[in-house]
């Protein structure tokens, strides 16, 4: 009997999960659209969908555009830094037992300590170069990312410890043919809990160091009562962590087939 | 291969557990021998050992003349096939890339070791699933991919531990047959352990009872029953019958 085409090769396209939300967003701003006139809530509270859309498409050439972008690079870099160092950091520690040992708790302390409280610091030592909160999206993603690699590398099934035995695998052979490739999925939850932490850690910093980024433009426009960019600097971060999660699930996707 | 006085213990708490105790056997070129016992005797552990998983605490192996110590060397390895209980495919990789990775591990990268791959699927009947993923095959597909990987490497001994063991009933039936078929078409060595007495006897030339844990041979049988009256109909022959009645009543007394 001839197979029909791998599954792994159909394209797994789902309207509704495209279609779905889509419903969900346009139910959402219709019906801001129309309960907040008619309850007579004060824009400075909460403003219409369409005026915080007219007030950020006004303002984003000039006012909103460079703080996006600030926001895009210190992300971007952070993320791009933080992903391989903290795979590696978890390749070097799950090779002797006696350091994940030795780590992991420090590890668990700083994913948990809140980075707010370690800005200062920095800024104390690195001074407050704007590029300096690329090191606070590294330091905030590094750990997430390699607790959860190292779970991946060393909760390998016995069974495939013993095929590669069986067959006489050396140790690199071994890491590189069973080890890291099983730990896949664990790696894809740490890269994308990092998305999450490095957007957190992105505008946290903003808001300690100032001056720049979509957190610095939330505080100046809450203080100047311009509830609409404070509104429209919030979707607009929440929009790049979503599109990074979402760029990181398609690869996952494409990676691990096996777990569809 | 020759198997002398193997013994192996773990450590357990602070207590040491004896599990294989002194097994010495032969194992001719071309034979099918059965290593049957009951659950947890310690028979997949000895075959672990001989197939370099794990090394023995005690006892030699002699592979061809040469003693080889309590374990066989990673060099060594290339002369066995393992095949696992469940299946132990990659799931990563695609039945072809599951094949391959014998090879990529052996460094085997000539021409005449990559054709083994689709002629190993042939063998087991899956020749047109060589793209496909170990999750799209049925549980009977996997470990046939799995015995065609543990053959790809042209191995001269194939060691099985309860290859049929997580299949059901019919599949198990099925694939017991195929086995059979693969080890005339093939010609290897085949060391299995299973714990199903009928199934020992349709595919081996020759049976070592094991004792409960720690593994003892109780004791051989000759199993000398015409390769081609080895089918659905076996249970009518008289020496499948009689060997079956005596395994099972010795098995009754552990």
């Amino acid at each position: 009997m001839k197979p029909t085409l791998s599954k792994h090769k159909k394209k797994d396209f789902k309207p509704a999960a495209i279609i779905a939300p889509l419903v969900a967003l346009a139910l959402l701003y219709g019906a801001l659209e129309i309960i907040i006139p008619l309850s007579g809530i004060n824009r400075i509270v909460l403003p219409t969908p369409t005026a915080i859309i007219k007030v950020i498409a006004e303002a984003f050439a000039a006012d909103i555009w460079p703080h996006f972008i600030f926001n895009v690079k210190v992300i971007f870099f952070g993320f791009l830094i933080a992903v391989p160092f903290g795979m590696l950091l978890a390749a070097i520690c799950s090779q002797f037992n006696i350091i994940v040992k030795a780590v992991s708790p420090y590890v668990i302390l700083l994913v948990v300590t809140p980075m707010i409280t370690l800005i200062p610091l920095i800024q104390l030592w690195m001074g407050s170069d704007p590029d300096i909160r690329i090191l606070v999206v590294v330091i905030q993603c590094t750990p997430i990312i390699m607790l959860n690699t190292l779970t991946g590398f060393t909760t390998v099934e016995q069974s495939k410890l013993d095929l590669a035995r069986s067959m006489g695998a050396s140790k690199l052979q071994t890491f590189i043919k069973i080890i890291f490739p099983n730990a896949m999925p664990q790696v894809f939850t740490g890269i994308k809990l990092g998305c999450i932490f490095s957007t957190i850690g992105s505008v946290t910093a903003d808001f300690v160091f100032g001056m720049q980024g979509l957190g610095f433009k939330v505080q100046q426009a809450t203080k100047y009562v311009m509830t609409e960019v404070v509104y429209g600097s919030i979707i607009l971060i929440a929009l790049i962590g979503f599109i990074l999660y979402k760029i990181v699930a398609l690869i996952e996707r494409r990676i691990i087939v096996w777990k569809k | 291969m020759s198997i002398k006085e193997l013994s192996k213990s773990f450590p357990v708490k602070k207590e040491t557990l004896k599990v294989i105790n002194s097994i010495s056997m032969e194992i001719a070129s071309q034979e099918f021998v059965c290593i049957l016992g009951p659950s947890g005797c310690g028979k997949s552990t000895f075959l672990k050992i001989l197939g370099g998983i794990i090394p023995a605490t005690s006892g030699n192996l002699i592979l061809e003349g040469e003693d080889l110590g309590n374990q066989i060397p990673a060099q060594a390895l290339k002369k066995f096939g393992f095949v696992f209980q469940n299946d132990n495919l990659l799931p990563w990789r695609t039945a072809e890339k599951n094949l391959s990775l014998t090879l990529e591990v052996m460094k085997l990268k000539d021409e005449k070791s990559k054709a083994r791959i689709p002629e190993m699927m042939e063998i087991v009947g899956l020749q047109d699933y060589m793209d496909v993923f170990p999750h799209e095959l049925s549980g009977g597909m996997r470990q046939r991919v799995g015995i065609a990987r543990a053959l790809v490497h042209n191995p001269e001994i194939l060691l099985m531990d309860q290859p049929l063991g997580a299949l059901d009933a019919i599949t198990r039936k099925m694939l017991s047959y195929e086995l059979l078929s693969i080890w005339k078409k093939t010609q290897k060595t085949i060391v299995m352990v299973t714990n199903n007495v009928e199934e020992a006897l349709i595919l081996s030339n020759r049976i070592y009872l094991f004792s409960p844990l720690p593994a003892a041979i109780v004791k051989e049988f000759q199993v000398d029953i015409p390769f081609e009256e080895r089918n659905p109909e076996i249970v009518g022959n008289a020496s499948y019958r009689s060997l079956r009645d005596e395994i099972n009543a010795l098995v009754r007394t552990y």
